[in-house]
């Protein structure tokens, strides 16, 4: 098959390299391993949470730490994207969700400061409005509200977790647990059933009566694992505010993350239905490349091999979830060049036993050109017309530092550009 | 990460058994439209690989809800370490079957083409039969098919007697009134006449039972869509794809037909291109043959295997497709079927379609239709597949268009059925385009 531009993978970077495409006029086809890693890993879209993955102090004005970060560090995959990149890449992100019918805030001026499921401060640049009221730098108090049987969220955890590091004055935290009709003991269910439920406007009013019943009139702000609504999240946010008559915030939760559902698959389906071809089910394997660029790529469809053949080539896969990387018990290599990426006497060298501290499988990945061009191993490009976004690019942890969205946008967008001037 | 094999022993076992390489991340679920619309079903993460582990082959096979799976794979789709968690399901489906003995159901909807051909064969009385509602009434009873389900209409005329005829008449093209309208109109020539001997590519069109029993008229509209672009098409012998068989907890049957269907397509010349129109039959020959059925052989014939769509945009791309196109003046909407999704190919019809003049397509991107083949057929299914289908009919009649395409014939059924709108295949525009009427 033929395209313009091919984009291979389903994360943000490659929505967003997709829609930078799409809005030049050019004809990009989206081609999809399988989900997306907006499922696992995206509840918002953070730019920059701390300078380095050992800091504690948050990073207050993510432009302005990604700047101080890419003077630090000319080899880091921002300073190769580039500070513009980032700038365009958001305006560009912010200005679609708008036209996707999502209600977001925040701005690379600064970030907000979220509680997670279990009771941490997060730095969060991009959010959606459902979240926004957790911002722990308002003062009013917070209650936590889980679900008997649900145990994705335990409120009285992130309550007492919250109360050490945020406690003072007004800042006063709790912990409370409702029992949801239709969810007995023993029911199987996950965050996606609850939020199945909640676009129920009887539910979502029984819910409602038997929370206001349990808290008291005075100032109050809720705080309640992402469940409200699995499509229709902002509608279903106001109604229940409404009737609770507090403000309510969403938390994220474990996979499957309703957020990250919700963000993924109405910008799939804005992307698609404003006429951007995906080729689901159809994992790319290899590359060909003649005279230093890549001919065709080759993905497995059901009885054979679909070629595609493109003038250039979005590589924006998002490391581990999207099959990026192939990894044996020594080597982990590339779908598509067949490069080494990693060599490891033994696999237990690509993690730390520690859950928290950096993960050495995280940086793996393709090392890039200025170009963001995969590199080989004399530093020049493996194809002149191949370029590599988001989580695939090696060199960087996005976890420690909260920058993962950030990075996915910023090299979308950049590689998007290359993309077509290639 | 996914293991491919790297030469080490350990490196292959998630290659060997992909529910290995289940991560429990619960994407499947999510899109699952049966979970989606029913909570009695766990899901196919549950009954798919996680189940799986605790199935061994002298162990009786707890059955319980896998019954419920529809086989529409979109869970295949969605996952991103390319389980194989539909099959998973199947084989243990069909296990269950073994073991507990099959229903009267099963066996009739395992056999549609029986069903057909001796539904074609008394055509008008069967199709009056079936639409009697003291007849309907039994059917419910005796084999627990639900009585507001339409069933498809039987022709006399089956397609492959249709295409004896059209083999047996003249080489002199058809020119019908729309391409002399058009020449008058001076836009051109409608394309060389058919020149028996001297096309330059050769097509076996796999119609399956639905075209040769059903809807004929989609069979006639390919071969003169193939034909009108220089291609020779037979029509090689043919058995039930299997699928059918397969959905009804019945695998040796669909290895049987299988088996039949390989040693016909075998037979023909390497070069010959093997052509369906229906995508689910398509999906059988090209990948189910192989890797749910295990049939010698498969590999090399499915790699031979198009959808219709897909071939006629692989010959556009090839600069073979005649572009004399007549304009069309319309706006349709377009309905994906689960199974074009596991094609992997895209959607070759919209694109085929967007090189039409005048004709505006849209994607309706709605999910599943809910019939799933002979699944919402069923007594205790139809208001389930018809709830998974709510969605889709909805966005069809608040889209306000009276016409929707789909590749699958069983979606085709289910559009009509739950929209009311009228739903043909993607085909019906381009065979119009070049003056089929």
């Amino acid at each position: 098959m033929k395209a313009d531009i091919a984009v291979v993978g389903s994360g943000l970077a490659a929505l967003v390299a997709t829609r930078t495409l799409q809005q030049a006029g050019r004809n990009a086809v989206l081609i999809w391993p399988g989900l997306s890693s907006l499922y696992f890993t995206y509840a918002t879209v953070d730019v920059l949470g701390y300078a380095d993955d050992t800091t504690v102090q948050p990073v207050e004005q993510p432009e302005a730490g990604v700047a101080q970060l890419i003077a630090d560090h000319p080899e880091h995959p921002y300073a190769i994207a580039g500070l513009d990149a980032l700038r365009g890449g958001t305006a560009l992100l912010t200005e679609w969700l708008g036209e996707a019918g999502f209600k977001w805030q925040g701005s690379l001026a600064r970030n907000l400061l979220l509680p997670t499921a279990i009771g941490t401060p997060k730095p969060c640049c991009l959010v959606p409005d459902s979240m926004a009221a957790g911002d722990l730098r308002r003062d009013e108090p917070i209650v936590f509200c889980g679900f008997s049987g649900y145990e994705d969220f335990v409120p009285e955890l992130a309550a007492s977790n919250l109360a050490r590091a945020w406690g003072r004055g007004d800042q006063t935290v709790r912990a409370l647990r409702l029992a949801l009709p239709g969810f007995e003991p023993g029911r199987l269910f996950t965050s996606i059933d609850l939020a199945r439920s909640f676009e129920n406007e009887a539910f979502r009013r029984d819910v409602a009566t038997g929370l206001r019943a349990v808290l008291d009139d005075g100032t109050v702000r809720i705080g309640m694992p992402a469940v409200l609504g699995l499509t229709h999240d902002s509608d279903v946010h106001a109604q229940f505010e409404n009737e609770i008559g507090h403000p309510v915030f969403e938390i994220p939760t474990l996979p499957p993350s309703v957020l990250g559902l919700r963000l993924f698959d109405r910008l799939r389906k804005h992307i698609q239905e404003s006429g951007v071809e995906i080729i689901w089910a159809a994992p790319a394997h290899a590359a060909e490349v003649s005279d230093g660029r890549c001919r065709r790529i080759h993905l497995k469809s059901a009885g054979r091999e679909l070629p595609i053949d493109a003038r250039a080539y979005v590589l924006a896969l998002e490391d581990t979830v999207d099959g990026a990387m192939r990894a044996g018990v020594h080597d982990v290599i590339d779908p598509f060049f067949h490069q080494t990426l990693a060599h490891h006497a033994v696999p237990t060298e690509r993690t730390n036993e520690s859950l928290f501290k950096p993960q050495p499988f995280a940086s793996i990945g393709y090392p890039v050109t200025d170009r963001l061009q995969p590199g080989g191993e004399d530093g020049r490009p493996l194809a002149e017309n191949v370029f590599v976004a988001g989580g695939a690019i090696a060199g960087y942890d996005p976890v420690g530092t909260k920058s993962r969205g950030g990075l996915a946008v910023a090299t979308g967008y950049r590689a998007a550009k290359e993309a077509m001037a290639a | 990460m996914i293991t491919e094999d790297v030469g080490t022993f350990s490196d292959t076992v998630e290659e060997a058994a992909s529910v290995e390489a289940c991560t429990k991340c619960t994407a499947c679920n999510t899109v699952c439209p049966v979970a989606r619309s029913t909570e009695i079903f766990r899901g196919p993460k549950f009954l798919g690989p996680e189940s799986e582990r605790y199935r061994s082959q002298p162990e009786a096979t707890v059955t319980a809800g896998l019954d419920l799976c529809s086989g529409c794979k979109l869970c295949e789709v969605t996952c991103p370490s390319q389980v194989t968690i539909q099959e998973y399901i199947r084989r243990a489906q069909n296990k269950g079957a073994e073991e507990k003995g099959r229903t009267l159901r099963d066996w009739v909807l395992g056999h549609t083409r029986v069903l057909s051909q001796f539904g074609s064969m008394t055509a008008p009385l069967a199709n009056i039969g079936n639409r009697n509602p003291v007849v309907r009434w039994v059917m419910e009873r005796v084999l627990g098919i639900h009585h507001k389900r339409p069933l498809p209409a039987y022709q006399w005329m089956t397609f492959e007697r249709w295409f004896k005829r059209h083999r047996a008449q003249a080489p002199t093209p058809t020119v019908s009134n729309a391409s002399m309208a058009l020449k008058r109109r001076s836009r051109g020539p409608t394309g060389p006449p058919r020149e028996p001997g001297r096309e330059k590519r050769t097509v076996a069109y796999f119609s399956a039972c639905w075209v040769n029993f059903n809807e004929r008229r989609l069979g006639e509209m390919v071969v003169h869509v193939l034909e009108r672009n220089g291609i020779a098409v037979t029509v090689p012998k043919q058995q039930c794809c299997g699928i059918p068989a397969v959905v009804n907890s019945n695998m040796d049957l669909a290895r049987k037909y299988g088996k039949e269907n390989l040693r016909s397509l075998s037979a023909l010349p390497p070069d010959v291109d093997i052509v369906a129109s229906s995508t689910s039959c398509g999906l059988m020959l090209k990948h189910d043959y192989d890797h749910l059925l295990d049939i010698p052989g498969a590999a090399a014939i499915g790699a031979r295997v198009y959808d219709i769509c897909e071939y006629l945009w692989m010959l556009h791309e090839a600069g073979e497709l005649k572009q004399d196109f007549e304009p069309v003046q319309t706006r349709v909407l377009y309905h994906a079927p689960c199974h074009l999704k596991s094609h992997g190919i895209g959607y070759p019809a919209m694109r085929l379609l967007r090189l039409i003049p005048g004709v505006v397509v849209e994607e309706v991107d709605e999910g599943c239709c809910g019939i799933s083949g002979t699944y919402g057929v069923k007594v205790e299914k139809y208001d389930l597949s018809m709830k998974i289908g709510s969605r889709l009919f909805e966005a069809v009649k608040a889209a306000g268009s009276d016409s929707v395409l789909a590749d699958c014939e069983t979606c085709r059924m289910q559009v009509e059925h739950g929209s009311g709108a009228r739903s043909a295949h993607p085909l019906e525009i381009l065979a119009r385009a070049y003056g089929y009427r």
